[in-house]
């Protein structure tokens, strides 16, 4: 039986759709089967960011109404064999999301992948908590920023009171991964540090990210930065997905670790 | 070293403002069921005495959690 993972954030815009790409393809890199599902409805970005927009022919409200099977509609990345990937659909209004339509076609997931990875939309709609009903385990995308801060606790609470897990009476499990830290700017005290993030919103850290150029030229090229194993964000994601198949991989401190020699010398005068 | 060439830390501000945001936030979403329970109380208090609003808010006595209700009569 596999594990339901959402990725959520409340705020858009934060990295929650290039999380899910490369910690996807990460976990599948490691040997682990997966499947990620974009579940904003309405919206597609999920199929480019991983290079398939143009192998899209049915989608996750084809499955749940129409009779297709899930089969006919999952595609597989050519990127690794561990990988599939379902669509949003992109015509119909998100209302057609059901919870029993969305039970059945996540436990069916779950039933052929170690992973299911949900993408869910921004915001804290319904669309949102349609995604985190039958998650087992969230992880949460946050921006060291005060807005994506807090609307990512905002988003926390729907999950603790309307997923159902939590109506069961049990935990969802939550992970926090910090995404686009600069370096520099954690240093001089122009960025919130990891820690105070943390302390404000007390849930485990999963990763850091730093802040890549190399990111932008990912997503022109649909191919996710965990498979550049120079960037700096694509080995922070490597190491997400590592530890997100239970390996044990230590913290990198990447709010310090590229200070340069200018950086260095600058700091002796600040 | 120097630390009069020092800039003020916007993040230390940053971490003070969303510390004190969240805790206001989470106050005041404690409840996902509030308005429904809101709008039940005024139904049922309705039936002997008109009601303007209530006020519902939770709180915490030396350890004890409490929700405090207030009901706004409506004087006609």
């Amino acid at each position: 039986m596999g594990i339901v993972i959402a990725v959520i954030s409340g705020k858009g815009g934060v990295g929650k759709t290039t999380t899910t790409a490369n910690i996807g393809l990460g976990i599948a890199q490691n040997g682990k089967s997966c499947v990620v599902v974009d579940f904003d409805i309405g919206q597609r970005n999920l199929d480019m960011l991983l290079g398939l927009e143009n192998r899209v022919v049915y989608d996750m409200v084809h499955v749940m109404d129409e009779n297709i099977s899930i089969k006919q509609a999952l595609i597989k990345s050519k990127m690794s064999p561990n990988l599939s990937f379902l669509a949003a659909s992109q015509t119909k209004d998100k209302s057609v999301l059901d919870s029993a339509k969305i039970n059945k076609l996540i436990s069916s997931l779950k039933e052929d992948f170690d992973f299911v990875i949900l993408d869910a939309p921004a915001g804290i709609e319904s669309g949102y908590e349609h995604t985190i009903e039958f998650a087992d385990r969230a992880i949460i995308v946050v921006n060291p920023e005060v807005s994506s801060i807090r609307d990512s606790d905002r988003a926390i609470g729907i999950l603790d009171s309307k997923s159902q897990k939590v109506k069961n009476g049990e935990d969802v499990e939550k992970y926090l991964i910090i995404n686009r830290i600069n370096p520099q700017m954690v240093q001089s005290g122009e960025m919130l540090n990891s820690e105070d993030i943390l302390e404000i919103l007390s849930i485990p850290l999963l990763g850091k990210i730093p802040e890549d150029k190399a990111i932008i030229d990912a997503s022109n090229q649909g191919k996710p930065i965990v498979l550049n194993e120079s960037s700096s964000a694509g080995q922070a994601y490597k190491r997400v997905s590592a530890r997100l198949c239970n390996e044990k991989v230590d913290f990198v401190d990447v709010e310090t670790f590229n200070r340069g020699f200018m950086q260095k010398i600058k700091e002796i005068f600040t | 070293m120097f630390p009069w060439f020092k800039k003020k830390s916007s993040a230390k501000t940053a971490k003070d403002r969303l510390t004190i945001a969240i805790m206001a936030d989470r106050t005041n979403n404690t409840f996902p069921f509030i308005e429904d329970l809101k709008a039940e109380i005024i139904e049922v208090v309705k039936k002997y005495i008109d009601v303007k609003k209530v006020h519902i808010q939770k709180e915490n006595h030396e350890g004890i959690e409490a929700l405090s209700i207030d009901i706004e009569l409506d004087k006609k």
